[in-house]
């Protein structure tokens, strides 16, 4: 792998190219579904090739190939030049690369379980546990109707090169195990689901605790039978850490990519510097926490990872950028440039996002959040959510939320959205809290890309959002 | 056949004879070849142009009903035999299944009119560069400061699918698309819409309908202003039409109904909506965007009504929920063992869509957008992201943070109409819908 991609950077210098990179990647994955009791669906995959991206004047070319054979390599750097060469004369916004300092290194990251050290029979037994575990929650009167365990995981080698001289060997791995449990009270159905994701391996399996993944997951879905549909209109939310951590990475953080900043899509362009937050608000991206689902080491350009500020204490003071970006806004790559695999480009993208907690003295205890509060909503059990950074409008969807009535926690509702401007939010949060939790492991789609993040928070209060409920208080 | 063809049907069957050898009791094994061009607009500019080629197996084995599946790209022959092998180790490592019948027996095909057309594979990087520019220079004419973004991109595929039944098909298709989202930002307003074109075909693909419908669904989205809450007649437009009949397809899948999952259990045979509903999956449409003459396991494809006179009368079936339930693949299989729809067909009503808008004297029409119920309790909470006011028959302003709230059936015994008139993409039909006394909730 490392002597095609070296090889076939010369052939790109050897064709002038201002710059080129390229990306030899062997990805192997096995998954095991279980389902209803049963290993339902046992998997496997194996996934190699090669991706060449070169500047040429002021255009890009990327061409890939699924083969580590050194002609298809250099079938991929004469398309690739090609390409560039095809839009070149049209180009309006010249390509340009920020000078990185040349990287020569190995980095691997191996996951206390080696891929294929655990025997299949062993990671079935486990889902089967977690799923028996999940059903024996079911009480009186309500029952489970489908339950279902799934584990996959993914070993990754990728070696780097480009024409400014960096070669990076990496290596390593990411697990996930979700589970997704169906109830029933005879009349109608809900769902609880759980998801837990690692940069490691199957010891993802050996800490997941049954109590704390699929039962919570099963009495989620049992709890939500006696839950009532939520009201609609517009009230004071609290948001739990998991929708924190959507709201920050839906709502904030793609308006940050430097990008779509670039592009003038985001609403954020030419607000560096402005006060767009409460001052208790700071976000940071951060590719270099342990572990965490997000995390890398060096990003897809060679740059490496890092703690990236996008809000310090309410006030817009850095975007997320790749080589590219960077030049463009004559400023620094912040190592944001990730590609999924060979077959793409890289593009700027999150990592682990967070909106840091407030300190001690300052951090708004829980109960707090809801003294003072007439009526309003607790919003928990984030799932997903989506924005326009256009217009600066998000929606975020919670499994799970409670009513504030007087001030206290009250009657459970389900299955609720949110929707409400980015900048608005931002400015109407009154309360962070002084708690933390980041367990929001999954794929963001940006381009038809998907990357592995991980997004969190603290509690935090904030007046004014739009609920899409069922109903008129 | 072309040799593409013969080439990846001849390694099917050889993966198949092998998986069998091993210990298969039952197998296919799909294979094929794709590669894709894509020139990417940013900034009102050209951006990227892209390209990839590919090869890619997958094997499905089955042992008393368990199933092992591998996939793996490329031709290296080791990789292959390998990916083979440890599809079989792995069907026998599964749960034995016994609802697990059989795999489908060969079948006569229907041959499938115009899903591969000789223009589109035949296009150059440069040529699709030129309709790239053509999109901007169309939509930079009808409004000079427009902010654009999209892509135009093809795809050509090949491809084979070989079974130990017996089953020995070939498929060649190919994909254009054009997609532009186009931006106005004047005096502090907003106006954004996202427009595309799909097609089998080069002449189905119209690049200037794009650049217009971007351009002014833009404009149109300017002056957006915040709402009420209360219970109005939501109008869905066509793209958010087809997004909400498209996810209650999908909910039909036979797979979810006998695992117990779906909002539609025990509904098979009852009336789900308003009678004026009629919803026909057609996966034979020529020229049809999802069509093709088989599905994932070589069921051959059928017109199949859903959703009769407001009755669900049919579930998706793949080869495993139909054996399942002691009747025939309907021919929505997927290869990796799941459910699909194919084309949307809905049945037209007897009024134009403008005619029911005008008799709107307080509502919300939703020109885009996704209304995705819970697929268990059929609970919907949905943005209204792109929706406009309707006072006395007249969209009177784009609406911003509003929600809409509600249960799927809700929504389907309230819907009163299905417009006469209809957006057609290829082998898709899309009519506009209305829905009466659907709760909305606003920020003002």
């Amino acid at each position: 792998m490392d002597e095609l991609a070296a090889h076939l950077c010369d052939v790109a210098k050897r064709h002038g190219v201002d710059f080129a990179d390229v990306r030899v990647v062997q990805r192997d994955g096995e998954s095991v579904l279980v389902q209803d009791g049963r290993a339902d669906k046992l998997a496997t995959s194996a996934d190699r090739g090669v991706g060449v991206r070169v500047l040429v004047g002021k255009a890009w070319g990327f061409a890939s190939a699924d083969s580590l054979q050194r002609d298809r390599g250099e079938q991929c750097v004469d398309d690739a030049i090609a390409l560039a060469k095809a839009s070149e004369a049209v180009v309006t916004d010249p390509a340009r690369m920020a000078a990185a300092e040349p990287v020569e290194t190995e980095s691997r990251s191996d996951p206390d379980v080696m891929p294929g050290e655990m025997p299949i029979k062993e990671k079935i037994d486990r889902l089967l546990e977690y799923e028996r575990a999940g059903r024996g929650a079911a009480d009186n009167g309500h029952q489970i109707v489908n339950s279902i365990v799934s584990y996959a995981e993914a070993w990754h080698q990728e070696t780097l090169a480009n024409t400014a001289g960096t070669r990076i060997q990496s290596s390593g791995s990411r697990a996930v195990v979700t589970t997704l449990f169906v109830a029933t009270d005879g009349s109608i159905l809900q769902r609880g689901t759980e998801h837990r994701g690692i940069v490691g391996g199957a010891e993802l399996l050996r800490q997941t605790d049954p109590d704390a993944f699929s039962v919570r997951a099963a009495r989620k879905a049992l709890a939500a039978l006696d839950a009532k549909p939520a009201p609609a209109g517009r009230f004071t939310v609290v948001f739990h850490p998991s929708i924190t951590g959507l709201l920050v990475h839906e709502a904030l953080g793609h308006n940050a990519e430097g990008d779509a900043v670039w592009a003038g899509e985001s609403i954020l362009e030419g607000r560096l510097g402005d006060t767009i937050a409460s001052p208790a608000v700071s976000v940071y991206d951060d590719s270099t926490l342990p572990g965490r689902f997000g995390s890398f080491a060096y990003d897809s350009e060679g740059t490496p990872g890092r703690r990236r500020p996008i809000i310090e204490e309410g006030r817009l003071v850095a975007f997320l950028h790749s080589l590219e970006t960077a030049a463009k806004f004559d400023t620094e790559p912040t190592g944001s440039a990730r590609a999924e695999s060979y077959d793409c480009r890289p593009i700027v993208r999150m990592s682990n996002t967070f909106l840091e907690p407030a300190g001690a003295d300052s951090g708004v205890p829980l109960a707090e959040m809801f003294r003072g509060v007439e009526r309003g909503i607790y919003l928990e059990d984030g799932h997903w959510g989506y924005v326009f950074v256009q217009k600066g409008q998000f929606i975020c969807h919670a499994g799970q939320a409670h009513m504030i009535e007087h001030g206290e926690v009250g009657e459970p509702l389900r299955d609720v959205s949110i929707s409400s401007l980015t900048l608005d939010t931002l400015q109407n949060i009154d309360a962070v809290g002084d708690d933390f939790e980041m367990e929001m492991p999954g794929m963001c789609g940006k381009e038809g890309q998907s990357a592995p993040i991980d997004c969190g928070g603290p509690h935090v209060r904030v007046q004014d959002v739009v609920v899409g409920g069922q109903h008129t208080l | 056949m072309t040799v593409d063809e013969t080439f990846y049907l001849d390694l099917a069957q050889q993966c198949v004879q092998r998986a069998v050898a091993a210990g298969a009791e039952w197998c296919d094994v799909q294979a094929g070849t794709a590669r894709d061009i894509t020139v990417t607009i940013e900034k009102t500019g050209i951006k990227n142009a892209d390209a990839g080629r590919g090869e890619a197996i997958a094997i499905r084995a089955y042992v008393g009903g368990g199933m092992g599946y591998a996939s793996v790209t490329g031709r290296e022959r080791p990789t292959i035999d390998d990916a083979v092998d440890r599809a079989v180790a792995l069907a026998k490592e599964a749960t034995p299944d016994p609802d697990f019948r059989r795999l489908p027996d060969p079948q006569p095909q229907a041959e499938v009119e115009g899903i591969f057309d000789d223009a589109v594979a035949g296009l150059r990087v440069e040529q699709v560069v030129r309709m790239a520019v053509a999109n901007i220079e169309a939509a930079r004419a009808l409004e000079p400061d427009v902010n654009l973004s999209g892509s135009v991109s093809l795809a050509v595929g090949h491809g084979a699918l070989a079974s130990s039944t017996g089953v020995a098909l070939t498929q060649r298709t190919t994909d254009i698309s054009a997609s532009l989202a186009a931006l106005l930002r004047c005096n502090g307003d907003t106006g954004y819409f996202y427009e595309f074109d799909f097609g089998r075909n080069l002449a189905d693909c119209s690049l200037e309908d794009v650049s217009v419908g971007a351009v002014e669904g833009a404009r149109r989205f300017l002056g957006a202003r915040r709402i009420g809450s209360g219970r109005r007649t939501l109008v869905l437009g066509p793209l958010a039409a087809y997004g909400f009949l498209g996810q209650l397809l999908a909910s039909a899948s036979a797979e979810s109904v006998q695992r117990g999952r779906s909002f539609l259990c025990g509904k098979e045979g009852e009336a789900i909506a308003d009678v004026c509903l009629t919803v026909v999956d057609d996966g034979l449409v020529p020229r049809g965007l999802r069509s093709g003459a088989h599905d994932g396991e070589g069921t051959a494809r059928r017109p199949l009504t859903v959703i009769e006179e407001g009755r669900l009368v049919s579930l998706l079936h793949n080869s495993y929920t139909a054996g399942k339930a002691g009747t025939e693949s309907t021919g929505h299989g997927t290869h990796a063992g799941g459910i699909g729809p194919t084309n949307l067909r809905p049945l037209l009503g007897t009024r134009a869509a403008a005619d029911l808008l005008a008799e709107v004297d307080d509502g919300i029409y939703l020109e885009s957008g996704e209304i995705r119920p819970d697929p268990a309790s059929g609970d919907i909470s949905a943005s209204i992201d792109f929706g406009f006011l309707i006072e006395n028959g007249e969209r009177v302003h784009p609406v911003e943070s509003a929600m809409l709230g509600g249960n799927v059936f809700d929504l389907l015994e309230r819907l009163d109409a299905v417009s006469s008139d209809a957006r057609e993409e290829p082998g898709i039909l899309m009519p506009t819908l209305r829905i009466h006394d659907v709760q909305i909730a606003g920020s003002e």
